[in-house]
């Protein structure tokens, strides 16, 4: 039986410093005000830094635009993403806002496509919870629009912050498969190459010294002992996401007879100050109903909650000269 | 200037889902160029991929790419974060400096694990149009509409795009969607981002291509039929759509100017056509006649492998060449929204 699809989510959270010209822009939203810049003679709107024809940089001759507008062109969005301002149809349009004379892209809530025309008067409306960004405003038919009063915030606005989250979903390939079954069988399952003879653990699927695609006939099954050859002390730094709280090891792990080491080993149980490279080791399962392989992805190989921990086998350490030639 | 040829040339079929990695993906292609032309592959002199780390959303993806060409002897590589059409406008450039024969120039991309129309709004301005979600299809949306405004083209010129393209589809036997339907069946459906219908847009695919450069004397020993590059250009217009004529490209106008496209005849023009009322405006900023074949392969509207859609059109181009079905063609590949970004490269057959 084929493992469930790997889903996962990618996220960044992005801090932009805005600077005057778009910094005066999101601090007119936040305030609830619309502006433009001059250039020569025409307003550009939303505000740009440099000239769009010469490259010139602008003198900051902002121009109060709006809240009322025309729609010079729209598409509407029959089934929005989960990014669009809005979760239910809406039109995308360019709209020249009264004292502009270029068009903004924005988001306009009507009832319907038939709601929407060209030369349309739209208006702008603020969000009740404003956060100094594009989405703070969106724009709506001016025969439904109300009025709102905006506060003045405090200050300009300097920063704007966006979290970039992304969803993949994708199921295991074939080599991937075997190898997160053989985990929860207690076993690792690795590659060996048809043609270099290399064995790789975990297998990508192919052999990259020698361009060549490996299928099931070449899977091997390794033994749980193995020899540490790299390991790094991980003090975590508090940033986005950070779980870890205390120093930790992560090490690499050459199986015996294969090429390629485990990487990423989390090593819990060994003191930091015993560990070193050359020491042996022996993987030790979890019982097989706690093991699983929910954390591997085509992505991130690793070993999943298989492994309950790697322990000193008490055999002699391995000779660096030995351990040169792998492929690391 | 120095002659540069594409000598070997290898795509994979449009997938709506490959089921392993990219690196694999990638692998056939290298390993096809090499045999074909004999080469080792420690006669690469140069290695130059474009692929998108946001696509198949893992980071330093572009990393295990290079894999596919073989992770001994070491490679002199780079990568561009661009479609593979800017990766081989590199490797030419690279190549003119003289001091080396070959490059293998790859794009590819897995469009599968990721949902695109999320993805994409990431490449726009990341103040006015990211927090928007404003997506490649809401823009070609726009696009179309402007279109219409300005009376450059109708519903019914989509719906023939589509039709014609979808059609020459069936004969490629790398493409993802094919069907014999006519401009009226089409014009049924509902609008998805009006005036677009769901069949304006590209299907989102995986796949692949790869083209192998060589220079001078060494492109006529490892080819018997050279697909000579004679020009190659690629200019960006304003990522400010408001700033924008949305129904002109001023860029590739420039480009094909200064590349003389219409010196002599066009037999075929390939182009970066991923939504369909992008072919009414890439050729009239080209100023396309009736003599030239447009996307006889039926264009990205038949598989849209992002990152490798644009040097597929080069693929497609010196395929015609090689086999001697045309004589001169152009290949276009755009990237961002609303073809922001335009590439354009001449190619010519002869020894």
């Amino acid at each position: 039986m084929s493992l469930p699809p790997r889903q996962f989510t990618l996220e960044y959270p992005y801090t932009r410093t805005v600077g005057p010209v778009v910094g005066k822009f999101l601090t007119g939203l936040r305030d609830g005000r619309l502006f433009g810049i001059r250039c020569r003679g025409k307003v550009i709107c939303p505000p740009v830094e440099s000239d769009p024809e010469t490259g010139e940089t602008l003198a900051h001759d902002f121009v109060p635009v709006g809240p009322g507008g025309v729609v010079e062109s729209f598409t509407w969005i029959a089934e929005p993403t989960r990014k669009h301002p809005f979760q239910r149809p809406f039109a995308f349009a360019l709209i020249r806002l009264d004292g502009a004379d270029t068009p903004i892209v924005h988001a306009v809530s009507a009832d319907g496509p038939e709601a929407m025309a060209k030369g349309l008067r739209v208006r702008a409306q603020y969000r009740d919870e404003r956060k100094s960004a594009i989405t703070d405003v969106y724009f709506v038919p001016e025969a439904g629009s109300r009025d709102s009063f905006v506060p003045t915030g405090e200050g300009e606005v300097q920063i704007t912050d966006h979290l970039i989250s992304l969803v993949y979903e994708e199921p295991l390939t074939a080599s991937r498969e075997r190898y997160a079954k053989g985990l929860l069988a207690g076993k690792f399952i690795g590659q060996k190459s048809p043609v270099s003879g290399k064995v790789f653990v975990p297998s990508s699927g192919y052999d990259p010294l020698e361009r060549c695609l490996m299928t099931e006939q070449d899977d091997v099954e390794l033994p749980t002992t193995g020899t540490v050859v790299g390991f790094t002390v991980i003090t975590p730094v508090q940033y986005y996401g950070q779980k870890e709280t205390e120093p930790y090891i992560r090490a690499s792990v050459l199986l015996d007879g294969a090429d390629t080491p485990l990487g990423q080993q989390d090593i819990r149980d060994i003191p930091v100050g015993e560990f070193r490279v050359g020491l042996r080791v022996r993987a030790e399962f979890r019982p097989p109903a706690q093991r699983n392989v929910d954390e591997l992805s085509n992505r991130w190989a690793g070993t999943g909650s298989c492994i309950a921990r790697w322990v000193p086998t008490g055999e002699p350490d391995v000779p660096l000269e030995q351990l040169k030639g792998g492929l690391f | 200037m120095e002659d540069i040829a594409i000598v070997a040339f290898a795509q994979t079929k449009s997938y709506r889902r490959f089921p392993e990695s990219e690196p694999a993906l990638l692998m056939g292609l290298v390993n096809q160029v090499l045999s074909e032309t004999g080469l080792e592959r420690r006669e690469i002199d140069f290695t130059i991929a474009g692929s998108c780390d946001y696509l198949s959303g893992m980071p330093f993806a572009f990393i295990s790419n290079v894999d596919a060409f073989g992770a001994w002897p070491p490679v002199y590589e780079s990568h561009v974060e661009m479609d593979g059409a800017w990766a081989l406008f590199e490797g030419f450039v690279r190549l003119q400096i003289g001091d080396i024969d070959t490059c293998l120039v790859a794009g590819s991309g897995k469009s599968s694990p990721g949902r695109p129309r999320e993805i994409f709004p990431l490449q726009g301005d990341p103040y006015y149009h990211a927090p928007l979600g404003l997506d490649p299809v809401s823009m070609a949306g726009l696009q179309a509409q402007r279109l219409l405004d300005a009376g450059k083209a109708t519903e019914r010129d989509f719906a023939e795009v589509v039709s014609r393209s979808r059609r020459d589809g069936l004969a490629n036997p790398y493409a993802q969607v094919a069907a014999d339907v006519s401009p009226d069946e089409l014009l049924k459906a509902p609008y998805y981002a009006s005036p677009l219908r769901k069949h304006d847009l590209p299907p989102i695919s995986d796949g692949a291509a790869i083209v192998l450069l060589a220079r001078g004397d060494r492109a006529r020993a490892l080819s018997r039929t050279p697909v000579w590059i004679r020009g190659i250009d690629h200019r960006i217009e304003s990522h400010h759509p408001g700033l924008r004529d949305l129904t002109d490209l001023p860029g590739l106008r420039t480009s094909a100017k200064k590349l003389a496209i219409h010196s002599a005849p066009i037999d075929v023009a390939e182009l970066c056509v991923r939504y369909s009322p992008e072919e009414v405006v890439i050729r009239d900023a080209l100023g396309l006649g009736r003599d030239t074949r447009v996307n006889p392969s039926g264009g990205p509207l038949c598989g849209h492998p992002v990152m490798a859609t644009g040097l597929t059109r080069v693929v497609e181009a010196a395929r015609r060449i090689a086999s001697g079905e045309a004589r001169r063609a152009i290949a276009h590949a755009a990237s961002g929204a609303a073809l922001q970004q335009n590439l354009l490269c001449v190619l010519e057959g002869g020894a």
